[in-house]
């Protein structure tokens, strides 16, 4: 243990040659990441170490503000018993209604032998904390795959849609907002029906209405919920309110702006929308490997063959 | 200034206008570094960075690893290296669900720089060496932003600025923190 020890030369590649390495495989990974979400595994290990000490970091804070929030909260708390019950009442005839309009339609579903595509249950998670990445707008939540949490299933808080989880730890997955940037939720507007495709713009916590063309019927203060036509986000959840409608003749597209109905960034608790595995939305059969439809006209004989191209023909005319 | 012979300046005491470009150089008023200390100063910054940071302090708070990181590619370059950077880096990533490797990528470029100029850094007073860590975070913090641009996110203000400055401020405390146990004192010598 002295100084004279250490190596008096360096030795091994130059610091150069080490940078050029160290890059390479820096970048490597993040193409792997970014392109092919390869590395869920490699996050997930380290997350499952760094998660109990993030944990136990945030006690001294909570501790903190809770002790801060005890004179307070007698209030508070008086104040939004008032007004739950208020809520309650005004919520009682609603869902009266709503258990009559869901018993009528899973008669019909049974009847239409529909797939109920959703379980109605959820998992009912407590946002921990944002995440801390300036350039993201993700939350992290309690449940992970211990819970049964899979990426890509839709988070709700009581007024809409909130996200979609992204990446899951043992115990706690990050959920991205529908606000973030390129974060997609296929929508349609409830007035008329019109199908869209909400994507979060990045700016301010505002919701795009991008590619509908300029005729389309859309107004500002149309409420805009899930289609459900996606197979992830159950139909009916309110995304957003239109607030902007701009159709300028000189772009194909009108350019539309909505608010998010929820909250998205100030929830305590949320609901991640589990899938019933035996009740998923039917995707169609086909494989990677059937992109190209073979030919399983086998001809034996020329006249069936003849058969076969007399009707193709038909078929081209539009003749029966 | 001159330059003392290589190898000589292990034992010679350390006199002001002294320079010695060995790879091997280091104040020989210090005791090196135990694989200990190293790792608790680092755990520590680890530490600190994953405190529930949270909306302004988010974007302006220094990065802790990072600057123990830098500290000890100054000071011990025969342990901590751009491997260490590598790894924290990727731990970082994790923590702060960035895309994989991004830290990892400035948190080596940051050493690599490091590694460039850490004779010269050692030869002068913390206040300077604070300057030339300003001129290391830049660079990485640019990357990190150019990164994120790449991924068509967006810029997040030019607040992460204050995060340079208040690495810098964070230097001076840092070389304290690792610095102080290390003086050797009169008494360790009689022992050893």
């Amino acid at each position: 243990m002295s100084a004279f020890q250490e190596p008096f030369f360096t030795r091994g590649p130059s610091p150069l040659a080490r940078l050029t390495f160290f890059t390479l495989i820096a970048i490597a990974i993040m193409i792997a990441d970014h392109r092919f979400q390869a590395l869920s595994f490699a996050r997930m290990g380290i997350g499952a170490v760094l998660n109990p000490i993030e944990q136990a970091l945030m006690v001294p804070g909570h501790a903190f503000s809770r002790s801060v929030a005890y004179f307070s909260d007698q209030d508070r708390l008086l104040s939004e018993n008032r007004e739950l019950n208020q809520k309650i009442l005004a919520l009682a005839a609603e869902s009266q209604q709503s258990r009559l309009i869901l018993a009528e339609k899973s008669y019909i579903d049974a009847l239409g032998q529909a797939h109920p595509r959703f379980a109605g249950n959820g998992l009912i998670a407590e946002v921990i904390r944002d995440a801390r990445n300036p350039y993201a707008r993700k939350i992290i939540i309690n449940k992970g795959m211990a819970h049964g949490v899979t990426a890509g299933l839709a988070v709700i808080a009581s007024d809409g849609v909130v996200g979609q989880v992204t990446a899951v730890g043992v115990a706690s997955s990050e959920v991205t907002l529908s606000t973030e940037k390129d974060q997609a939720v296929p929508v349609m507007v409830v007035r008329n029906g019109l199908r869209a495709i909400a994507v979060g713009s990045g700016r301010d916590g505002t919701i795009d209405v991008p590619s509908l063309p300029l005729g389309s019927d859309i107004q500002i203060g149309d409420q805009v919920v899930t289609s459900g036509i996606d197979g992830t986000y159950p139909p009916g959840l309110a995304v957003a309110v239109i607030s902007q409608v701009e159709k300028n003749p000189a772009f194909p597209f009108a350019r539309i702006m909505a608010q998010p109905v929820a909250a998205v960034a100030h929830q305590r608790f949320v609901k991640v929308m589990l899938k019933d595995p035996a009740q998923i939305y039917p995707r169609p059969d086909v494989g990677l490997d059937d992109k190209k439809p073979t030919r399983d006209i086998t001809i034996t004989s020329k006249s069936s063959a003849q058969n076969a191209n007399a009707a193709r023909r038909d078929q081209r005319r539009g003749t029966p | 200034m001159r330059t003392l012979p290589e190898g000589i300046s292990a034992v010679a005491p350390h006199k002001p206008g002294t320079m010695d470009l060995s790879p091997a150089s280091r104040d020989p008023m210090r005791l090196p570094a135990p694989f200990s200390l190293i790792s608790i100063v680092i755990m520590a910054a680890l530490l600190l960075d994953l405190l529930p940071w949270d909306g302004v302090a988010l974007i302006t708070h220094p990065d802790f690893v990072l600057l123990a990181l830098l500290y000890w590619a100054v000071h011990e370059p025969h342990t901590v290296g751009q491997g260490w950077g590598f790894a924290l880096g990727l731990i970082m990533d994790v923590a702060d669900s960035a895309l994989l490797g991004q830290h990892a990528m400035v948190y080596v470029v940051a050493i690599f720089l490091a590694q460039l100029l850490r004779v010269r850094m050692l030869q002068l007073s913390v206040a300077e060496q604070a300057l030339h860590i300003i001129a290391i975070l830049a660079v990485s913090q640019g990357i990190g932003v150019l990164l994120n641009l790449a991924m068509g996110r967006d810029f997040p203000g030019f607040s992460i600025l204050i995060s340079l400055a208040l690495g810098a401020l964070l230097w001076p405390i840092i070389n304290a923190f690792a610095t102080i146990p290390r003086l050797r004192r009169r008494s360790s010598r009689v022992i050893s």
